[in-house]
């Protein structure tokens, strides 16, 4: 509404519009008594109404929570005027991001009157988007719709529009938009203060003029709605974004997990007597996490699974700085070279060290081969000053060990080897841990020798793992 | 009074159309294949049509150029759903005039067929 009071036609207007409402203010009886005469704007009167709006309307707010698709509300809403309130065609246009404009999602009515779905749309210069973009156009009634009878009231004023030109021009582009699509009635759907979308409504069948009553219905329908809409438009594009985000999420998950996998194919590349080593104790490692199932260590990790799938692919990792005469040695290791080889795990953890999303990794991968008893390296951490994943990754390389063929010694049987682990239970390694670990392979969970070992027994001896 | 073909294998578009251009002082023909939009043309002589691309059976190029083969001086306006590059340059070497994309203004689309038939 202008507040120009310097012009006397906008007062006029104003004045105009204000009448009318009032007109329908002063119809509405107190208390009940006889069925309201409503009275429309040009002084006709109109018939009480059979449906019951307040009723439906409950009805329709409770219903509407439940739509999950905006779509779906709107063909409901649709159907509902179309069905109860005998109008010749109802449509709605919804506003569409990618469209950049209003596009008619639904419509319903006698034939050649119903708008094809998906057939039309208004853009943003539109008239009608324009005065109902502003609020509080002076265009638009009190109650918030634009109505055809109005709009060729307005234009049939000469005193005021002799003196405002440019309203005659709003008059008739809207006069003209109403005409295309046969509209006598247009209720806007806000949330907030943007425009949703706008509820299109064709004449009554009976020719009559829309009461005061429904216009609020109507009104309180497209509020009601346009909330239902919002929240719909949130939660699916809410959960659009969370799909967007697991998918972005999966991708660098799988790349970095890609990444720890190449790096250590790069390793076991290196050390041809350790083939598939890093694959089988990674394996060894998730199937004895399978069975420590509520162990509250595994409650300190921010992902238990994923940090022990990382640090048991990269363990060895600091086999990178031992030298490839020690690492290809087919004879036993003298002491100097084994001290050599006892480096790898500080290696390895100062290689991963600058990575910060690796976390917990670095110091499991440093401890590895810490002893339960206190008798490992680096640092003699003992008991559960070991980290829980470093003293599953010490069961599951040491089983893999025993069951490999080194150039130095013969590979264990199997048998053989869980005895052993048994045998050092408490000393070297957790309980817990070996008894996990017999657990899954008691389970079927230790697949050993997934693979084929290619490198044969040579006949020496040694034990330096 | 002018004649306009309106070819949609959309029943409802059809209707609309029909209304649409009737209350603009048309007389408007419908036809809901290429076939029905051939025997109209042959029948009514059509000064324009408005002829969609993508329906079944008959598609709305093969139907334009069967058009353009009954009558060289017919005005088409293609609509399309959407926006197919490689179609619109073939209908426009056939002759269509011009060509619209759904959802469509209301304006535009009268305007379009008021500039064509000038």
């Amino acid at each position: 509404m202008s507040t120009d009071n310097k012009t006397p036609s906008w007062d006029k207007l104003h004045h105009w519009f204000v009448e009318k409402v009032s007109s329908h203010h002063d119809a509405v009886p107190e208390h009940g008594g006889e069925a309201p005469k409503v009275i429309n704007g040009f002084g006709r009167p109109i018939p009480p109404e059979k449906l019951n709006y307040q009723s439906f309307l409950e009805k329709a707010s409770r219903t509407m929570i439940r739509f999950k698709k905006p779509e779906h509300l709107i063909k409901m809403i649709v159907r509902t005027i179309d069905e109860r309130l005998g109008v010749t065609h109802t449509a709605v246009l919804l506003y569409k991001e990618d469209k950049q404009s209003y596009v008619l999602i639904d419509s319903k009515g006698a034939e050649g009157l119903k708008i094809p779905v998906g057939y039309i749309r208004l853009d943003l210069t539109n008239p009608l988007i324009q005065i109902f973009s502003e609020k509080n156009n002076y265009l638009i009634s009190e109650t918030g719709t634009v109505s055809y009878v109005d709009i060729v009231t307005g234009l049939r004023n000469r005193e005021i529009l002799e003196k405002q030109p440019d309203l005659y021009d709003s008059l008739l582009a809207i006069k003209k938009q109403m005409d295309l699509l046969k509209a006598s009635f247009c209720v806007p759907c806000y949330f907030k203060r943007d425009l949703l979308g706008i509820l299109i409504l064709g004449e009554k069948m009976s020719g009559e003029d829309f009461t005061r009553e429904e216009m609020g219905f109507f009104v309180t329908l497209a509020n009601d709605a346009a909330m239902a809409i919002a929240n719909a438009q949130l939660i699916e594009n809410l959960q659009q974004k969370i799909e967007e985000i697991k998918d972005l999420y999966m991708r660098e998950h799988r790349i970095f997990i890609h990444t720890a996998i190449a790096l250590a194919a790069a390793i076991d590349a290196r050390d041809p007597y350790t083939h598939g080593h890093t694959e089988r104790v990674t394996n060894y490692c998730l199937a004895i996490a399978k069975e420590l199932d509520g162990v509250p260590e595994m409650g300190r990790y921010k992902n238990f699974r994923e940090t022990l799938q990382i640090a048991a692919l990269l363990h060895d990792v600091g086999k990178i700085g031992i030298p490839d005469y020690i690492l290809n040695k087919s004879s036993k290791l003298t002491p100097e070279e084994f001290e050599e080889v006892k480096k790898h795990s500080i290696i390895g953890a100062t290689i991963l060290n600058p990575i910060k999303e690796l976390g917990d990794v670095v110091r499991e991968v440093r401890a590895h081969q810490e002893c339960y008893d206190g008798s490992g390296y680096p640092d003699g951490l003992k008991g559960s000053d070991i980290p829980l994943i470093a003293r599953i990754i010490a069961v599951a390389d040491a089983f893999d060990a025993m069951t490999s063929n080194r150039p130095y010694r013969r590979k264990k049987e199997i048998e053989e080897a869980l005895q052993e682990l048994k045998r050092v239970s408490g000393t070297q390694f957790d309980p817990v841990i070996v008894s996990a670990f017999l657990l899954a392979f008691e389970k079927g969970n230790i697949i050993v020798n997934g693979k084929k070992d290619r490198y044969l027994y040579n006949g020496n001896n040694g034990n330096h793992e | 009074m002018r004649k306009l073909l309106v070819v949609d294998d959309e029943h409802d578009i059809c209707d609309f159309v029909k209304n649409f251009f009737g209350e603009r002082g048309f007389q408007v023909f419908t036809a809901l294949n290429g076939d029905e939009a051939l025997a109209l043309v042959k029948k009514e002589k059509p000064e324009i049509v408005l002829l969609d691309i993508k329906m079944n059976g008959m598609d709305g190029i093969a139907t334009l150029k069967h058009l353009k083969a009954i009558d060289r001086n017919i005005k088409v306006i293609m609509v399309t759903a959407m926006e197919d590059q490689d179609k619109m340059n073939e209908a426009c070497r056939l002759g269509a005039c011009e060509y619209i994309t759904k959802p469509l203004i209301l304006d535009h689309l009268e305007q379009t067929v008021e500039k064509i038939l000038k």
